[in-house]
């Protein structure tokens, strides 16, 4: 019968938390990627047509406040796998 | 024969759940990258017919909304992992 | 959205009815005397604010470059924002003052908000439409 010692417990525990923050950080990645996209077209979008500017700041403006928040959901889950709130 | 003391069971279960719930959180970067490809394109379209800007606007934030939701499911089945097992 | 070829009203009129609808959980966590959520919603919503004049203010930056030194830009800005969000949430995360769902929820009120005005546009939209039909 093989038994764990409460210290190997929780180190087994501790451990397999920090990897899993590790990883659930990658998610911040995404919108980063995405984000960068809009920004390129939008710059092209103003170069050519710098009369719709007003119109073309509105949308990248929401746009990217909604793709924002994937990142953020990843982040408070590693802090919960860190901190265990 | 090996045997596993229950606490050496609860340990490894308990482990499997934080590192599973940090992988469910890689999903992340698919609607993050698939909002800011919706955002370029938005804009994009914007400056081919800025008359058409309310209705570019509203699907746009539509579509990032109904994007976000593979993004919300690995959030909650991480927090289910985290929280219940 | 009525100003939305504006940015800086339309960042106006989002604010003020985020802040209106905020008012919902700020007044009843203090009636029921829970003084962290209520210090951590504010928290949230205060950096939520700032960070929306600073996504305001790159992007405005970023129109005016190439377009691949624009798309550089925006990444570098999007993880320096992702940095201070992660201060954020550590600071609510170990300040005990400071609830940590409750600042969470404050950092996400704006985008809540912007889907909430895109759904009520497209409902007057499709009623509108409809009555037009009627006529």
């Amino acid at each position: 019968m093989i038994e764990f010692t409460p210290e190997v417990a929780n180190t087994v525990i501790t451990t397999a938390s920090y990897v899993a923050a590790g990883a659930a950080m990658m998610a911040g990645m995404g919108p980063g990627i995405g984000m960068g996209f809009a920004a390129g077209k939008a710059t092209s979008a103003v170069r050519r047509q710098p009369e719709a500017r007003g119109p073309i700041i509105t949308t990248m403006l929401l746009g990217q406040v909604i793709s924002a928040s994937t990142g953020i959901y990843s982040l408070v889950i590693a802090i919960f796998l860190i901190y265990g709130i | 024969m090996v045997e596993f003391s229950p606490e050496v069971i609860d340990t490894v279960i308990r482990a499997s759940a934080l590192l599973g719930a940090g992988f469910a959180m890689i999903a992340g970067i698919g609607p993050g990258i698939g909002q800011g490809y919706a955002a370029g394109k938005a804009v994009e379209s914007v400056a081919r017919d800025p008359e058409a800007r309310g209705n570019i606007i509203t699907t746009m934030l539509l579509g990032q909304a109904v994007a976000e939701s593979t993004g919300i499911y690995s959030l909650v089945i991480a927090i289910v992992l985290i929280f219940t097992i | 959205m009525k100003n939305i070829d504006d940015p800086q009203k339309l960042q106006k009129e989002i604010l003020k009815i985020t802040y209106l609808i905020s008012l919902l959980p700020i007044i009843s966590s203090l009636l029921f005397g829970e003084y962290d959520i209520t210090l951590g919603f504010v928290f949230g919503l205060v950096i939520a604010t700032l960070l929306l004049r600073l996504k305001y203010n790159n992007i405005i930056r970023a129109l005016s470059m190439e377009e691949d030194s624009a798309e550089k830009f925006i990444r570098n800005r999007y993880f320096i924002e992702y940095a201070l969000y992660f201060v954020v949430l550590f600071s609510a995360a170990k300040n005990a003052n400071l609830n940590f769902l409750a600042a969470a929820v404050g950092l996400f009120m704006i985008k809540f908000v912007v889907i909430l005005m895109s759904i009520v546009d497209l409902l007057k939209d499709t009623f509108q439409r409809k009555f037009d039909e009627y006529k």
